[in-house]
């Protein structure tokens, strides 16, 4: 295999592919899809609320501020800031400390402070800001809460919201639809135009080309992978790990794509597989979908081993012994694929010479 | 002008653009799809925090605590305040011991039950600890000395907060436009490409009344589809003829980008590579309405803005001729000059 031969053809399909359907549809409808869910489900517009500060007396009131989880914290240099970041609705109240703020609390007087709000601000939000606000200067003035407080969880089972339960579908569509379609659909193409035939007689070797294909395919299905965990925050505490996981189900997907390019002739052969078989791929995601199926029913279905481990890692906060089995489980499949790959690349190989 | 040859040509072009299936598909799915989308979005927004209490004792601090954002509903045994957490009516329900008035008396402290149910987050259950804890202070007296004087930036919404499919409203209507932009650039590009646009030249019509046909076929494709989408939302509850003449606007600022479009398109393809940075572009300020605050001023700059405020403006918060006119008119100028440069490049390609 030649680097240089593949980096050219890598080149090409990138050049040209990026003119197709499938590759703007592998961009677009995962980006879509996952907007539209985080329309429907309402995970879109339910942000914590978002307060401004302009600090004139580095108050300890911002580190404790920016330690709650409660609110989101920006700082503003100056009134116009604060007033133009409110205005335009960035915060939802912005406030302002006066110089002398820590000293003063400890004093006799009244301490002022200048609050803007955002008129289209949920009610809600500026009651969160206002009583963490007050109870944060509550405990720097040293008063003590006078109770205690408790919190109860009630049901044993986790549940986890619709938005998230869909996650992995749009992830695996992400992975699938480039990985799979990109390589599929640009060897039926070439198969199609005779165009395979014409690179083979050049010194370029077939699996150069298959290369570059498969290549084109990983990075497209690795960066939408990558893209919709961004989009949906949903990255955990271990995002090397999960963009590993991503990497392995991309190569799986390119793997599948590359033996549908290589079996099937035109691209309704290949649609009307994608539309049939597509089944066995998603069947998974029904596993979290719907948490009543027992999961044994998911480790029959290959994709399973993306799901769990992306699942784990980025809804559960799990890490390696977690996903460990799996992630080798996911390995041993990718080997056995390439093998396939490699065998059915020898036979087209021998078609073509 | 020849009236006639016009609307043979319009015509025309309506059977062409139909003809093409993608877009004939894209234009009657989608339409069904951007109304679905913006039904099935909440209508309403909730804007109260619900919290259920269970009070043994009367603590006013908590059983009249009715602060704006703020709904706490008071029920008559500990089992009805978890039902009611567990059936998603309250977000947290507070449990206060029978106890707690002595308890507060006797500077002891008396410790409250929170319920939640497991999916709610973190950073809300640590609210509703900060407002019971306020709700603390407050019923043992103890005064901050501080005074906050508030300032309200933009009109006050409390009580009428904006649904998000209402925001969406502006983002729909300007990707019908763009769906036609796509159609129209195709049309014009095969026309093109197949030679017809030469052939049409040698009859009796003129350059001049083919772009007028084109523009109206295009213009009409775009604003139809918009005004029919805003009617069936509900987007002319504010100022109809203002969104009518915004919309209109907007479908001519499209006609104009898809004749830039064509002229640099040689096929389907490359309409297609063309329009999806457009696209993108022209739908960016949309986002500004989703997302408040997301994007700065340099949106400006773009011609969608003016017409994505102007229908934000007068469907969500009924401003009138007076407030928007200067963005009426700036999307006139952007149309003038976009449509100007259209039609000159692709007069050229033509001929």
């Amino acid at each position: 295999m030649s680097l240089k031969r593949v980096g050219i053809l890598l080149g090409k399909e990138f050049l040209h592919g990026s003119k197709g359907y499938i590759f703007i549809f592998s961009i677009v409808a995962p980006i879509v899809i996952s907007l539209m869910v985080s329309l429907i489900f309402g995970t879109l517009f339910t942000g914590k609320p978002e307060m401004g500060v302009l600090d004139e007396s580095s108050s300890q009131l911002i580190p404790m501020l920016q330690e709650l989880d409660t609110l989101d914290i920006k700082e503003y240099g100056s009134t116009t800031e604060i007033r133009q970041a409110v205005e335009s609705g960035a915060v939802d109240v912005g406030i302002v400390l006066p110089a002398d703020f820590d000293r003063s609390l400890t004093g006799s007087g009244k301490v002022e402070i200048k609050a803007y709000t955002w008129g289209e601000s949920l009610a809600k939000n500026r009651t969160i800001i206002a009583v963490t606000v007050t109870t944060l200067i509550r405990e720097m003035t040293g008063q003590e809460s006078p109770v205690d407080i408790q919190t109860i969880t009630l049901g044993d089972e986790v549940s986890i919201p619709w938005g998230d339960r869909l996650l992995p579908v749009i992830v695996l569509i992400a992975v699938f639809l480039g990985g799979l379609m990109l390589p599929a659909t640009s060897i039926i193409n070439e198969k199609a135009k005779k165009t395979l035939d014409a690179l083979v007689v050049t010194p370029t070797r077939i699996v150069d080309i298959f290369a570059a294909k498969g290549l084109a395919g990983l990075i497209i299905s690795m960066f939408m992978g990558i893209l919709i965990l961004v989009i949906n925050q949903a990255f955990g505490n271990h995002p090397l790990l999960l963009i590993l996981v991503l990497a392995l189900g991309g190569i799986m997907a390119v793997e599948l794509g590359m033996i549908l390019g290589i079996l099937l002739k035109d691209f309704t052969s290949l649609f009307t597989v994608w539309k049939t078989a597509g089944i066995i791929l998603f069947a998974p995601v029904f596993i979290y979908l719907f948490p009543e199926i027992p999961a044994w029913v998911g480790r029959i279905f290959p994709t399973y081993y993306i799901i769990q481990p992306i699942v784990e890692i980025s809804q559960l906060g799990s890490g390696w012994p977690e996903i460990a089995v799996n992630f080798f489980v996911l390995i041993g499949l990718n080997v056995i694929l390439l093998v396939i790959v490699a065998f059915m690349l020898r036979k087209t190989q021998l078609l073509t010479t | 002008m020849n009236w006639r040859i016009l609307g043979t040509l319009i015509a025309k072009d309506f059977s062409l653009f139909f003809r093409k299936k993608l877009f004939a598909v894209l234009t009657a799915i989608g339409f069904i799809f951007y109304i679905v989308i913006y039904f099935v979005m909440p209508s309403t927004v909730n804007e109260n925090l619900d919290i259920g209490l269970y009070a043994p004792v009367t603590l006013p601090a908590f059983t009249q605590m009715q602060e704006e954002g703020l709904e706490i509903e008071t029920v008559e045994s500990e089992e009805a305040l978890k039902e009611g957490v567990i059936e998603g009516r309250y977000v947290a329900g507070v449990s206060l011991p029978a106890d707690t008035m002595e308890k507060l008396a006797s500077k002891q402290k008396p410790t409250i039950s929170l319920y939640f149910t497991p999916d709610v987050p973190q950073e809300m259950k640590d609210t509703v600890v900060l407002i019971i804890r306020e709700l603390a202070y407050v019923q043992t007296g103890q005064a901050l000395s501080i005074e906050a004087t508030e300032e309200i930036l933009g009109p006050d919404m409390i009580g009428t907060p904006i649904p998000p499919r209402d925001r969406l409203r502006p983002l729909l209507a300007i990707m019908i436009l763009m769906v036609e932009m796509m159609g129209l650039a195709n049309l014009l590009s095969e026309e093109m490409e197949r030679g017809t646009i030469h052939a049409l030249l040698v009859t009796p019509m003129s350059v001049k009344e083919l772009f007028i046909a084109k523009g109206i076929t295009g213009t009409g494709l775009a604003f139809g589809q918009s005004v029919l989408f805003m009617l069936l939302v509900g987007g002319f509850s504010g100022g109809p003829l203002i969104i009518v003449t915004a919309l209109l606007l907007g479908a001519v600022l499209v006609t104009g980008v898809a004749f830039l479009i064509s002229s640099v398109s040689k096929d389907f393809m490359s309409v297609l590579a063309w329009s999806i940075p457009a696209f993108i572009i022209l739908l960016v300020p949309s986002f500004g309405v989703l997302f408040p605050g997301a994007i700065t001023n340099w949106i400006k700059i773009l011609p969608s803005y003016y017409l994505v405020d102007t229908v934000h403006r007068v469907a969500n918060f009924g401003s009138g001729w007076g407030d928007i006119w200067l963005n009426l008119l700036i999307l006139l100028g952007f149309c003038l000059v976009i449509t100007w440069v259209g039609i000159s490049v692709l007069r050229r390609r033509v001929r």
